[in-house]
């Protein structure tokens, strides 16, 4: 692997610009493709493969036909239900999508240089810089990339912006070495305290998660520079939402991780990602599955205030069922700005 | 679903906190038509069969009516009512004639009226008046106006063609309110005095004197007015049963008894002598509230304020007060109330007024005051008029910050406009610099600059540029450089159905087809941008010569400084500050097309100059994966893509440094750069061809200084980024116009940016949106429009009509109340909210 700085590369599935629910203030953040962990619920799912992926928009197709004649696999084809892609073939080389007239086919994963990133997030550097906002390095996983990330979060520092760092901890200690030096602001995701429960919903073990979490609680109480530790848990139905892991997460955070973590964040169950699974020809589980409603989260919340946590930095997150409409539309309390 | 049970789903902002008075006053506002009293135009006339009492130049730039202005001329003669002439009338000069008749119409003819519990008086003001002309004044403009080369003619023939609009239009200047406060009329009319008797006695017989004469005229009418309200007041006090209501008529009647006439000394006396003053100049130019402009009402009221407050006036009554004034300048739009309930979206408006905003080094000048003009906006929104804009830099305080974010989030946007001063200010200092006159504005007094209509920046008190007066399309310079300066389409004319033929009204640039390169295209663009603004040069001159010679306003002039100095009237080359602007109109689109032009014929070679061509001519209908080209994968301006950037920084001043050249003849009016796109962009998208964007003919163009619909697919920060770029950026060595900062455009430019109301659901995210506008204040615009709406809400809003009807949304620097306004704009600000579709 090259790892001279300047001819580093990442994929990247999306920069957004004046993300609020990503940290502190106005951020900018950079959604680094793959993930180590295998969530049945995962708002994300384009984001879970390493590799780059393609994707057929279908209100923006105008049916041209342009994407099956440039296609060099022939892995495109026309079907009354619109262009199927044969993702056994498909390499994921991105020219059809280079060629649509009207980007209905979307590449998701592009490769940037370091300095081609950095010079667009220290575009947004006024808006930072009056809120304590900055870069939020999320995915996927970025650890993941993490020679990338830590050079990316290191150039940031320089200039003087503000680093968060999104992770589910399913990662090698040696990645955690390289991120923690140069991040502001750890969003550490503990989703399932149940082992069995998390390796039935996540596909994997959460032993090296607890580990990991229990080795950076001990870096930030022996290393003298600042770094905040937010936890976050996705409230699924089923899986996550439970008074008793919230209760259990509640206890673990308080007896084990204790003043290191600065807030604890439930983040409600979102379904907008339905039209992902679709377009990536993924079955979800949680197709069916509605929004939280208001009155849930509100004793849910209540549930992890009354745990040994601090109730101080609990907050809930996310978009909650209306009530009294038939169809199910968002409520204030969603992201302004959509999420990928 | 019945319409009650709609009604609840979401919350709309409703007025707060008022007192019974005012809203008894508020709600008889919004009852409208069925009111029985109203301020409609009342018309007046010499009685003369010449007689025209309506002034057709002031609408050259609202297109609707053009269809009308025949109509309204001969139905405002027939049914004005005759004012009986003074005996000399007829040997006075023109402005003579117009100021006797206006103060004649007024003090003796419009009746007064005081609406229960009004704290201030002052009612009826809206009039069309004769214009005062002998039969051979009437025969010479006639001239000017009518036939094929007329001024009406060329005027309609260059909207038809799709290349803008241009006239001397009323208002759109902050008169010297600040002085008539400070030493009343009588020190006005004194100073006239004493300026005209020290002229020698031939420069009395000349116009100079007779200018004087008429603005001594002009300025005896507050005065007259004044004593007509305060013997009103008297008498309804004697009648009145309510002893604290006698109180107030009788407080009202002294207030009259000195102001306008004398300098104010309490805040109520203030606002009255503000109040008059300010309707009289809309009785004088006959047109209603056309952004004649209040300036800085924070700090030259407040000394007023201080001392109402240090005497023992109680802050809400100082509050309720400020509400009469608010519930009279909406009377603006009674001026034909029986034309269209449709209170907004064709009213251009603006009686704007600034708050806080920067004082002298860099200092904040929000006072008490302020704020309390806060609360009174706060307490009445949803109201249109008088408009709000705040001026906002570096060192605005938090407190001021938080309380208008608090503002935004309880209303459907912004219930005000936000100006930036260190850029607005830059714009102010290059206009100086451009036009030499830096003892005018320097960077001793560019603080004190001001807004007017809608965030149009001048200076104060002595300043007319004229800030709606040319609004010019910029793409049809893209247009004529396709076709060799031809229309790309064929006029047909909506009467008679007939189409016109082609000819070459452009420059002749060449056939774009044999164009080799890109640099070919951007020289014949360039040509035929230097024709745009010359063409429109050429238009302006001709009604603001017809103006110039034939529609003084004498008590106008008394208001702006330089008129006096020089005995020439407001219209004339009276104001020591006088500019005309050229609103650069469809900028982005302008802007994208280019891009587009240069991305699908010449970089990526998608096709032909000839096949664009003619797929522009096509309406795009056949060619529907060019289109999407042209849409999709063509750069665009307003994502901070500094490519795209540098193109649009391009076009700003190619156009810019080109409007600086001219000057009109008759007046002697230099030309300005702004970017104010008033609601011309919805217009005149069914009147220009396709563009080379990808835009059909029939959709909307792009508005003031916005990216295209749609094409901000990076979110507020980019597109806030973007446009700060597209005015000059910041000098990378700290020495721009002021500060580091630059601006091309001294008027300013709008920007509208709508935002999701869930940005501002808790004080976390408040904050975020506070550290939004301080980052706008160092990367954006001059002026920033906040929309704060849902898409379903507005789609809710679309379907039960009857529930929204108090959901305010701001187009272009006015307010509309969404549901009056046509469907095309309901859907376009539906498609705007969406900040990530395209």
């Amino acid at each position: 692997m090259d790892t001279k700085e300047e001819n580093l590369k990442a994929t990247i599935l999306n920069i957004q610009r004046m993300s609020t629910e990503d940290g502190p203030g106005i951020r900018t953040t950079v959604f680094f493709k793959g993930c180590g962990l295998r969530c049945s619920w995962c708002h994300n799912p384009e984001s879970i493969s390493p590799k780059p992926q393609i994707q057929w928009i279908e209100n923006k197709c105008i049916g041209c036909g342009t994407c099956i004649k440039t296609c060099p696999e022939n892995a495109l084809s026309s079907t009354p239900e619109g262009i199927i892609i044969n993702r056994e073939i498909c390499t994921g080389c991105g020219i059809c999508t280079e060629e649509c007239p009207t980007t209905a086919m979307e590449l998701l994963g592009k490769f940037w240089e370091l300095n081609e990133l950095v010079e667009e997030v220290v575009k947004d550097y006024a808006y930072f810089s009056n809120s304590e906002g900055g870069i939020t390095a999320s995915g996927g996983d970025p650890v993941l990339q993490a020679h990338f990330v830590q050079a990316f979060l290191k150039k940031c520092k320089e200039r003087d912006i503000h680093t968060a760092l999104d992770t589910c901890g399913f990662c090698s200690t040696e990645a955690l070495d390289l991120l923690l030096p140069y991040t502001d602001l750890l969003l550490y995701d503990i989703k399932q305290l149940n082992p069995e429960l998390h390796e039935k919903y996540t596909g994997h073990s959460s032993q090296k998660i607890f580990k990991n979490i229990l080795y950076i609680r001990d870096y930030i109480l022996h290393k003298d520079r600042q770094l905040n530790l937010w936890i976050r848990t996705p409230l699924i139905p089923d899986a996550t939402a439970s008074a008793e892991n919230i209760k259990a997460i509640g206890n673990f955070i308080a007896s084990e991780l204790g003043d290191v973590v600065n807030r604890w964040e439930l983040c409600s169950f979102n379904n907008l990602c339905r039209d992902k699974y679709r377009r990536l020809g993924i079955d979800w589980p949680f197709n069916d599955t509605q929004l939280l409603s208001r009155e849930f989260l509100e004793n849910i919340t209540a549930i992890a205030k009354e745990t040994d946590v601090n109730p101080d930095i609990v907050y809930w997150t996310g978009a909650t069922r209306v009530e009294d409409s038939e169809d199910e539309t968002i409520t204030q309390n969603k992201n302004p700005v959509q999420a990928i | 679903m019945n319409e009650s049970a709609s009604a609840v789903k979401y919350k709309i902002k409703e007025p707060m906190g008022l007192s019974p008075r005012i809203t008894w006053l508020r709600d008889y506002y919004f009852e409208g038509v069925n009111r029985k009293w109203n301020n409609e135009y009342t018309v007046w006339t010499t009685g003369t069969p010449w007689d025209i009492c309506y002034e057709e130049i002031s609408y050259y730039i609202v297109p609707e009516t053009y269809t009308f202005l025949q109509t309204f001329r001969s139905s405002m003669h027939q049914i004005a009512q005759p004012v009986k002439l003074h005996d000399d009338f007829w040997k006075w000069s023109l402005p003579e004639r117009r100021a006797w008749f206006i103060r004649e119409v007024m003090v003796n003819y419009v009746p007064q009226e005081i609406l229960p519990g009004d704290l201030i008086a002052g009612a009826r003001f809206n009039l069309q008046a004769s214009r005062c002309w002998t039969k051979k004044e009437a025969k010479a403009r006639d001239r000017l106006i009518y036939g094929k080369k007329g001024a009406r003619a060329k005027m309609k023939c260059f909207h038809d063609h799709g290349y803008g609009n241009a006239g001397a239009t009323s208002g759109h200047l902050i008169p010297d309110y600040k002085k008539v406060l400070d030493i009343g009329w009588k020190g006005i009319y004194e100073d006239l005095e004493k300026k005209y008797n020290s002229m020698s006695n031939r420069e009395q017989k000349s116009g100079k004197g007779a200018q004087l004469r008429a603005m001594m005229t002009a300025a005896a009418m507050p005065r007259d007015l004044a004593a007509k309200y305060a013997a009103l007041c008297r008498r309804l006090a004697q009648r009145e049963l309510v002893p604290s209501r006698k109180e107030e008529l009788q407080q009202m009647a002294d207030n009259l008894g000195r102001v306008p006439w004398e300098p104010a000394e309490t805040f109520h006396e203030a606002v009255q002598s503000l109040w008059l003053t300010h309707m009289l100049v809309m009785s004088d130019e006959n047109y209603p509230g056309p952004g004649v402009s209040f300036g800085r009402l924070d700090q030259y009221l407040l000394p007023f304020w201080e001392h109402s407050i240090s005497n023992g006036m109680d802050r809400e009554l100082g509050k309720e007060i400020l509400k009469c004034f608010w519930i009279h300048a909406n009377t603006a739009y009674d001026a034909m109330i029986r034309v269209g309930g449709n209170q907004g979206i064709t009213a251009g408006f603006g009686q704007l007024f600034n708050l806080s905003g920067m004082g002298p080094d860099g200092t904040d000048m929000t006072n008490d005051l302020t704020y309390a003009l806060l609360e009174v906006i706060d307490e009445m929104t949803p109201i249109l008029e008088p408009k709000p804009n705040v001026r906002l830099h570096r060192n605005s305080p938090d407190e001021l910050l938080d309380k208008i974010i608090d503002m935004i989030s309880s209303s459907q946007g912004a219930p005000f406009l936000l100006n930036f001063d260190e850029r607005s200010m830059a714009g102010m200092l290059r206009e100086a610099k451009m036009a030499g006159i830096q003892h005018l504005i320097n960077e001793n007094n560019v603080h004190d600059y001001a807004s007017v209509g809608c965030l149009e920046n001048t200076m104060a008190g002595n300043d007319r540029s004229g800030t709606v007066d040319i609004n010019l399309n910029l793409l049809k310079a893209v247009e004529l450089a396709l076709t060799g300066g031809k229309d790309l389409l064929p006029f047909t004319d909506m009467m008679t159905g007939k189409p016109e033929k082609i000819y070459r009204d452009g420059a002749n640039t060449g056939d774009a087809a044999s164009f080799a390169a890109w640099e070919d295209f951007w020289k014949a663009y360039v040509t035929q941008t230097k024709l745009i603004i010359k063409k429109s040069a050429e238009l302006y001159e001709a009604s603001e010569k017809v103006r110039a010679a034939f529609s003084p306003t004498p008590y106008l002039s008394c208001l702006v400084k330089g008129c006096a100095e020089k005995g020439r009237d407001v219209t004339q080359d009276g104001p020591e500050i006088r500019f005309v602007t050229v609103e650069g109109v469809t900028f982005a689109t302008a802007v994208d097309s280019l891009l587009a032009v240069k991305y699908l014929v010449f970089d990526k070679k998608e096709c032909t100059m000839a096949e664009l061509i003619q797929a522009l001519r096509d309406n795009w209908a056949g060619h529907e994966v060019l289109q999407a080209k042209a849409k999709n994968r063509a750069p665009k301006y307003g994502r901070d893509d500094n490519y795209a950037d540098e193109m649009a920084r391009t076009v700003m001043d190619l156009w810019t440094d080109e409007t600086w050249k001219y000057t009109t003849k008759s007046t002697n009016r230099r030309f300005r750069p702004g970017m104010l796109s008033w609601n011309y962009w919805v217009g005149d998208g069914y009147i220009m061809a396709a563009s080379p964007d990808g835009r059909p003919k029939g959709q909307f163009l792009s508005n003031a200084i916005c990216p295209s619909n749609g094409a901000d697919i990076n979110g507020p920060t980019a597109n806030a980024n973007s446009a700060g770029k597209a005015l000059g950026g910041k000098a990378a060595d700290g020495k721009g116009d002021w500060n580091e900062y630059f601006s091309n455009l001294p008027n300013g430019a709008s920007h509208t940016i709508t935002f999701n109301p869930s940005l501002l659901r808790d004080q976390e995210h408040r904050k975020k949106f506070k550290a939004f506008l301080k980052g706008y204040i160092e990367n954006g615009g001059s002026a920033l429009q906040i929309n704060m709406i849902d898409a379903d809400m507005l789609r809710e809003a679309q379907k039960h009509p009857q529930n929204y009807r108090h959901l305010l949304v701001r187009v272009t620097g006015y307010n509309a109340y969404f549901t009056s306004i046509g469907r095309e704009l309901q859907d376009e600000i539906i498609a705007r909210e969406s900040h990530n579709q395209y």
